[in-house]
C-alpha cells in the first residue's frame, strides 16, 4: 500500500473516539460527517469491529422522524447528514428500518424555495430571476433553501437506495436538474447561487466537484464541466478541493494524481484524501448505473 | 452538556423590545460609549502601536482573559479587499498578548467556503501569522454547545466562542448588498457553526439578516470591535465590490457605536441601517451618545459608493 494512503488510514484508526465516531479533529467530539467519511475510507482497510463500533454510534444518532442529527452534541433537528447515513446503510448492505425511515425523511424533505407558497409567490412576483425555483433539491436543514452539497449528497444516497426503495427515481432526476440549473457561467458550481443582484458569481473547486459527484450518471451530457473540473484540479491549492475533485473525476473515468502531503490532523480531509487515492476506496461515491438496478 | 442562558440576569433588552414605532433608534443603554478612530495610511504602519493606543483610549482591560480574535475571512480575490487584512490580524494577536491576555486565539467560520485553512492560506494568514495553525480554530467545525432563546429557539455555537472571556470582532469596513454595511456586528455571523447550519448559514437569512445580527450581538455581549478600514470595500460588497482606501482603524467596546461611527466615516446614516435600529437597545447609534476618541469621524469621512438599493442610506 502506498505510504500516503497508509498514513491517512493510520490517522483514522488512531483517532476513533470511544463512542465509535470521529470528530473533525483528533480528541474532539464525534460528528456524523467525519464519521461517515472515515467509515467509507476504512471500508476494506479496517477490521470489521472498528466499522461496527462506528456504525453503532451512527445508529444512535438517528432521530424518531427518521433523520439523523449532525453530531453527538447536537440534539436535533436532523439535517443533510441523513443522506450520509443512508449512504452508509447502503455501503453496509443494511436495508432495515433505519434505512427505510431515513430514505422516507429524505423523500419528504426539500428546499424551502420549492414549497407551494414560495412557488405561488414566484409565479405572481417573479422578482428573483437569478435562481430557478422550478426544481427541488435538499437544504442543509429543513426550513431553508436547497444548496449544491446537500443536494449532491442526497442524490448519491438515493441512487444507492433505489434498488431497495421504490419511487425515488423521479425525485433524483429533478434534483439533478436543480444542480444543472445552478451552474455558474464559468462552467463550475459554487455553494448554489449562480447570480446575485444580476451579477454572475464564480464557481468554487470543491463545490464543482460535489456537483459532478451528484451528476455522475449524466456523464454523457457533461463536457465543459469535466474540462473545467480538470482545470480546477490543476490550479487549486486547496487540499479539500483536490480530494473532492479527484473523487469526482475518477468517478467519471479520469485519472488524477494522488495526494503527497502528510495528512495533518484534519480527519475529514484525511478520509477524503484516502478515498481519492488510486489504491483507496474509490468506489465509495460511485453510484450503480441505472441499468444495473434490480 | 450544559445549556447556556442568553443574557440571563444581565438585564439585556430583547431585540424585539428595541424596535420603536417610527423606525427611529431607541436612545440606547445608559451613559456614553467611547469609540476610537485612529489614522493608519497603510498596512506597513506600526499597527500594534495603533491597536494598543485604541485599547487604551477605550479603557479596555484584558489582563488574564481568554481572548478570541474573530477576523472577517470570507472568500479570496486578489483583485479586491474582501477579508480583514492579515497585517491587522497579526498586529491584534501581538497587541492583545502585550496587553496581558491569558490566551489569544483566532477563530473563524466562513459562510461560503468549507476549506477554512485553504482560505486562510490564500488570504496570507497561514504563512504571515506566526504559528497560525497553533492558534487557529475553524469555528465551522468546532465542538458546540446549545444556547436557548436565540431568535426564539435553541441554537448551537462553538465552544471556543462560548468559552472566550472576550471576543474581538476584527472586521472589515465594507458595504453589503443585503444589509447596507457589514462591520463588527455582522462579522459575528462567522460564530455560527457550518457543521450544524451549513454553507451558507441560510438559517440566518430566514431569520432575517438584520434580526440575526442583533440576536448574535445580544447573545455574545463580551465583545470588542476592531474594524479594518485601512482599505475597505465599496459598491457591491461584501464580495464583489471595489477596494476603498479609508485609512482608519476604528475600535470600541460598544459594537453598535463602533459600527455607527464606521457608517459615518463611510458616508452612511447609521440611523437608517436596519440592523443598527434593531440593535439600538444593545449599544449607541446616536452620535450624541458616542464619545469619539482620536480622530473625528467627520474629519476622516470618505464616502463609500452605495448600490442603488441603498442610496437612501447616504448621510446628509
Amino acid at each position: 500500500m502506498a505510504e500516503s494512503l497508509s498514513q491517512r488510514l493510520d490517522l483514522l484508526l488512531r483517532t476513533q473516539n470511544d463512542d465509535g465516531g470521529w470528530g473533525y479533529f483528533p480528541g474532539k467530539r464525534s460528528w456524523l460527517e467525519p464519521t461517515a467519511y472515515a467509515m467509507l475510507a476504512l471500508d476494506g482497510h479496517a477490521d470489521r469491529p472498528v466499522l461496527d463500533r462506528a456504525w453503532r454510534a451512527v445508529e444512535s444518532w438517528q432521530l424518531p422522524d427518521g433523520s439523523w442529527r449532525p453530531g453527538a452534541d447536537v440534539e436535533g433537528p436532523g439535517t443533510w447528514v441523513t443522506a450520509l447515513a443512508v449512504h452508509l446503510c447502503c455501503a453496509r448492505g443494511q436495508f432495515d428500518d433505519p434505512f427505510t425511515r431515513g430514505v422516507r425523511w429524505l423523500m419528504g424533505t426539500q428546499g424551502r424555495e420549492g414549497n407551494w407558497l414560495a412557488r405561488l409567490v414566484s409565479m405572481f412576483q417573479p422578482g428573483d430571476p437569478d435562481n430557478d425555483t422550478t426544481h427541488h433539491g435538499w437544504p442543509w436543514l429543513r426550513g431553508t433553501s436547497s444548496w449544491i452539497e446537500p443536494t449532491a449528497q442526497a442524490v448519491v444516497a438515493l441512487h444507492m437506495a433505489a434498488p431497495h426503495y421504490a419511487g425515488v427515481d423521479a425525485r433524483v432526476r429533478d434534483a439533478e436538474e436543480l444542480i444543472l440549473s445552478r451552474k455558474c457561467r464559468d462552467g463550475g458550481w459554487n455553494y448554489g447561487s449562480r447570480r446575485a443582484l444580476g451579477i454572475d458569481l464564480p464557481s468554487y473547486p470543491e463545490t464543482t466537484a460535489l456537483a459532478l459527484v451528484g451528476l455522475q450518471t449524466r456523464k454523457n451530457g457533461l463536457g465543459e464541466e469535466i474540462h473545467h473540473a480538470r482545470v480546477l484540479f490543476e490550479q487549486t491549492r486547496s487540499r479539500l478541493a483536490r480530494a473532492w475533485l479527484s473523487i469526482a473525476l475518477r468517478n467519471l473515468g479520469e485519472d488524477t494524481a494522488p495526494p503527497d502531503d502528510a495528512p495533518g490532523n484534519d480527519i475529514l480531509l484525511a478520509a477524503l484524501e484516502a478515498m481519492a487515492h488510486p489504491d483507496g476506496n474509490q468506489k465509495a461515491f460511485r453510484v450503480p448505473a441505472a441499468g444495473s438496478r434490480a | 452538556m450544559g445549556l447556556v442562558g442568553v443574557g440571563a440576569g444581565a438585564g439585556i433588552l430583547s431585540v424585539e423590545a428595541s424596535r420603536s414605532g417610527d423606525g427611529v433608534p431607541e436612545p440606547g443603554p445608559p451613559g456614553k460609549s467611547s469609540v476610537a478612530v485612529l489614522k493608519a495610511a497603510s498596512y506597513e504602519e506600526d499597527l500594534v502601536a495603533k491597536i494598543l493606543e485604541g485599547a487604551r483610549l477605550c479603557g479596555l482591560d484584558v489582563r488574564g482573559k481568554r481572548v478570541l480574535l474573530k477576523p472577517n475571512l470570507v472568500e479570496f480575490d486578489s483583485a479586491t479587499a474582501i477579508n480583514t487584512d492579515m497585517a491587522v490580524v497579526a498586529a491584534a494577536l501581538e497587541a492583545f498578548r502585550t496587553l496581558g491576555a491569558a490566551e489569544v486565539r483566532i477563530g473563524e467560520g466562513p459562510g461560503h467556503r468549507r476549506d477554512t485553512l485553504g482560505l486562510a492560506e490564500e488570504a496570507r494568514y497561514l504563512h504571515g501569522i506566526h504559528d497560525f495553525e497553533g492558534v487557529f480554530t475553524d469555528l465551522n467545525r468546532d465542538d458546540v454547545r446549545p444556547v436557548e432563546g436565540f431568535a426564539g429557539e435553541r441554537f448551537y455555537f462553538p465552544q471556543s466562542a462560548l468559552a472566550a472571556d472576550l471576543i474581538v470582532s476584527v472586521a472589515k469596513m465594507k458595504t453589503h448588498h443585503w444589509a447596507g454595511a457589514t462591520l463588527s456586528m455582522k462579522n459575528l455571523f462567522g460564530l455560527v457553526p457550518g457543521a450544524v447550519y451549513g454553507w451558507p448559514k441560510n438559517k440566518l437569512h430566514y431569520i432575517g439578516i438584520p434580526r440575526a445580527i442583533a440576536e448574535l450581538n445580544r447573545t455574545f455581549r463580551n465583545t470588542f470591535a476592531l474594524v479594518d478600514g485601512i482599505v475597505g470595500m465599496e459598491g457591491n460588497g461584501p464580495i464583489q465590490g471595489q477596494p476603498k482606501h479609508a485609512g482608519v482603524l476604528v475600535m470600541g467596546r460598544d459594537l453598535a457605536a463602533v459600527d455607527s461611527t464606521c457608517c459615518r466615516i463611510m458616508g452612511i446614516d447609521p440611523t437608517r441601517v436596519e440592523y443598527l435600529r434593531l440593535a439600538s437597545a444593545l449599544g449607541h447609534v446616536r452620535e450624541s451618545a458616542i464619545e469619539q476618541r482620536g480622530e473625528s469621524p467627520h474629519a476622516v469621512r470618505t464616502d463609500f459608493e452605495l448600490i442603488s438599493q441603498f442610496r437612501n442610506l447616504r448621510l446628509a
